[in-house]
């Protein structure tokens, strides 16, 4: 047996690549969850680009041409004020897009935050954030979602009014912001408490298991056993959690803009256009049929995508 | 007895250097009612190219006397006195980073059990390059392929090919050989190998007692094995320490110990190794009761309840390890069994 050269100079460690490629693999073999990845990214692509390939601008209205069925013209007919439905479905799927990933984002951040600290430290910084979890999760959403509305929209869009009375900046006048900032606010706050417990399970297991002794008594740095050990064990059910969340967060941004309490007419979503076309859908199904039909298939494909991932990035449970 | 007769053809040339000494050790767990004793004071040593088995009962805390070494204790639990010696320098008091060079680089540790041990998002060819690049500045193309050459070495049929498994689509037995093979990455000077068999078929924990037999022989390392099972390791180890409660309680050259076991632990144990290898049960059926728990240790001796000789001077002194016969070289902690040699 040859000894090796003794040099005790520690170098630079890659991040585990194969982990990845190896998940890709497995994604790849899993038809549900290829669907699930084309339809996110076809999404993706028509929130970033479609708006400005859309033939008719999504506020622009036709008198002369209104409610119309679906045609070669109008992909998914017009609505009552002769509105390209198509566009607005279009444009919806930006707003949808912008609110779940917005919106994941700093439930993601708040939730990994809380909950990594919850699991490392424990003792009383775990029991409060235990505690604000249970509280935020134990109030029913909506009326949470309502009363931040009601409490907050009048007091911030008077404020708004006030700024721009006084000097004059037009971003003070522009009120859509209002909407947006308080449907992100409103849910994030109400969708970090399942990432936090999520994190802290992971933390508080994978800082127990055996391979992490075994690893500390390989004499590996704490960074290294951090990234490559934590990391990556803790990491699969995390970006699987965010997967199913964006799609969770698209449809209550629909729910909340259908009760009135999301993204308000005229800015599109669909969650106000299903809540238009439900007055009318006897006599103008499409106009209902667009809009629901679009977020269902976003809501299966990152669901799809979700499962897809959880089996590719568990090459335990994987055969 | 059939394991005394199996004495190794030629014994490693041992020194008498020591190369491990723990004096003293003494671990603590916080619980609800305070701190309660798990270790207490053991002293335990290894000399070069020796070969120590350790033994005793589920619980005793054969683990975590190996752990505390390292300083690799779960949280909760501390080391509160006693020092431990490796290669002349207190792992206790060393830096973190000299430490870190000791674990892995000079000492290799095999766990418990192979299923949780390894990463199970990490290939183990590069499990296995990582204490080389860390340790010994391989490059990853080096490291690799030493990687390849030690699970040959560990008898892995197909080794390069294995390089790139996951740790589940390997089974038991060779996951146990892919941790060995971890542990004497960087050749390591002492190997301590926990239990290394427990979660293995018979047939399997022969062979991999061959393997570090073998192994031992070529690299000329020190092992500590630690295991239930006397009858398994007599044919590898050199000297045992049989542990009760977190303390040495007799210490003796493999042979003697087969054929003198003097404190009335090892005698129970000696006597229920029929039925060890029928149920691979690790209770002693042949000694009623249970060891104490943490915090609830007895006065005296800490296996005066159990005892089937204790005296009244057993539930109020503590025993210590003390040598028999003219070379001292055969230690007990049993006030009876002292006493016995000495009239003799
Ligand atoms: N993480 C832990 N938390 C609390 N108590 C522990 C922990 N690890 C071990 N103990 C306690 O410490 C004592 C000694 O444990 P240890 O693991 O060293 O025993 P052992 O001799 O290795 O047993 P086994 O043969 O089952 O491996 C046991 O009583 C056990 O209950
Ligand atoms: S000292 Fe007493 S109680 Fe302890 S083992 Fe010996 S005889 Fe038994
Ligand atoms: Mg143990």
């Amino acid at each position: 047996m040859s000894v090796v050269p003794m040099t005790t100079t520690p170098i630079e460690i890659e991040p585990p690549v194969s982990l990845w490629r190896d998940a890709w693999h497995r994604l790849r073999r899993n038809k549900l969850a290829v669907f699930g990845l084309a339809v996110v990214v076809i999404l993706a692509f028509t929130a970033l680009l479609g708006p400005y390939l859309t033939p008719y601008d999504f506020l622009s209205q036709d008198l002369n041409s209104r409610n119309l069925g679906p045609s070669l013209s109008h992909l998914f007919g017009t609505d009552d004020l002769g509105r390209d439905v198509f566009s607005r479905v279009v444009y919806g799927t930006r707003t949808a897009f912008l609110v779940a990933i917005v919106v994941t984002f700093i439930a993601v951040v708040i939730g990994v935050t809380l909950g990594a600290l919850a699991g490392f430290f424990g003792g009383w910084l775990d029991r409060i954030v235990m505690w604000l979890t249970d509280m935020t999760m134990s109030i029913p959403n909506l009326l949470l979602v309502v009363v931040i509305n009601a409490s907050l929209k009048t007091p911030i869009a008077s404020w708004m009014e006030s700024r721009y009375l006084a000097t004059l900046n037009p971003f003070y006048r522009e009120t859509i912001w209002v909407d947006f900032l308080l449907v992100f606010g409103s849910m994030a706050l109400i969708s970090w408490p399942p990432y936090a417990r999520l994190v802290r399970a992971q933390v508080l297991s994978i800082r127990s298991r055996p391979y992490i002794t075994a690893a500390q008594a390989l004499g590996l740095t704490n960074r290294i056993i951090l990234m490559r050990y934590v990391v990556p064990n803790a990491l699969g059910p995390l970006i699987v959690a965010v997967s199913a969340g964006l799609g969770t967060a698209m449809v209550l941004e629909s729910a909340f803009s259908f009760l009135g309490v999301g993204v308000n007419p005229p800015t599109p979503s669909w969650g106000n256009m299903i809540s238009d076309g439900l007055r009318v859908w006897q006599h103008y199904p499409h106009l209902l049929a667009a809009p629901a039909a679009v977020l269902g298939l976003a809501s299966v494909a990152f669901s799809f995508l979700g499962d897809g991932l959880n089996d590719a990035l568990n090459p335990r449970g994987a055969k | 007895m059939m394991m005394a007769n199996n004495i190794r053809p030629e014994p490693p040339a041992k020194t008498g250097e020591r190369l491990l000494d723990v004096r003293g050790l003494t671990i603590e767990i916080e619980t609800r009612s305070g701190p309660a004793t798990i270790v207490d004071g053991i002293d335990l040593h290894v000399d070069k190219g020796e070969t120590l088995g350790i033994v005793g009962e589920s619980g005793c805390g054969k683990s975590l006397t190996m752990l505390s070494m390292m300083r690799l204790l779960p949280n909760k639990i501390k080391v509160t006195k006693g020092e431990a010696n490796f290669a002349g320098r207190d792992l206790q008091k060393m830096s973190n980073s000299d430490l870190r060079k000791v674990r892995g680089g000079d000492v290799g540790f095999i766990f418990q059990d192979p299923m949780t041990s390894l990463n199970p998002v990490m290939r183990i060819g590069q499990q296995l390059a990582e204490p080389l690049i860390y340790h010994r500045g391989m490059s990853k193309a080096d490291a690799r392929k030493r990687a390849g050459e030690l699970l040959k070495l560990v008898g892995i049929p197909g080794a390069e090919d294995r390089l790139d498994a996951y740790p589940h689509e390997l089974s038991g037995g060779m996951r146990q050989r892919v941790m060995i093979a971890i542990g004497l990455a960087c050749n390591p000077q002492l190997l301590i190998a926990d239990e290394p068999t427990t979660a293995l078929d018979v047939t399997i924990q022969a062979q991999i007692v061959d393997l570090v037999k073998d192994l031992r022989d070529k690299l000329g390392m020190s092992v500590v094995w630690i295991t239930h099972d006397l009858a398994l390791i007599a044919g590898l180890v050199d000297r045992i320490n049989v542990l009760y409660a977190g303390t040495v309680v007799e210490d003796a050259p493999v042979d003697a110990l087969f054929a003198n076991p003097s404190h009335p632990y090892t005698q129970g144990l000696l006597a229920s190794i029929p039925k060890l290898s029928d149920e691979r049960s690790t209770r002693l059926s042949s000694i009623g009761g249970t060891p104490p728990e943490p915090g609830r240790r007895p006065k005296g001796c800490p296996f005066a309840p159990r005892c089937p000789l204790a005296e009244a001077i057993c539930h109020e002194r503590v025993p210590s390890l003390e040598g028999l016969g003219q070379n001292g070289a055969h230690r007990v902690a049993c006030f009876v069994a002292q006493r016995k040699l000495e009239a003799a």
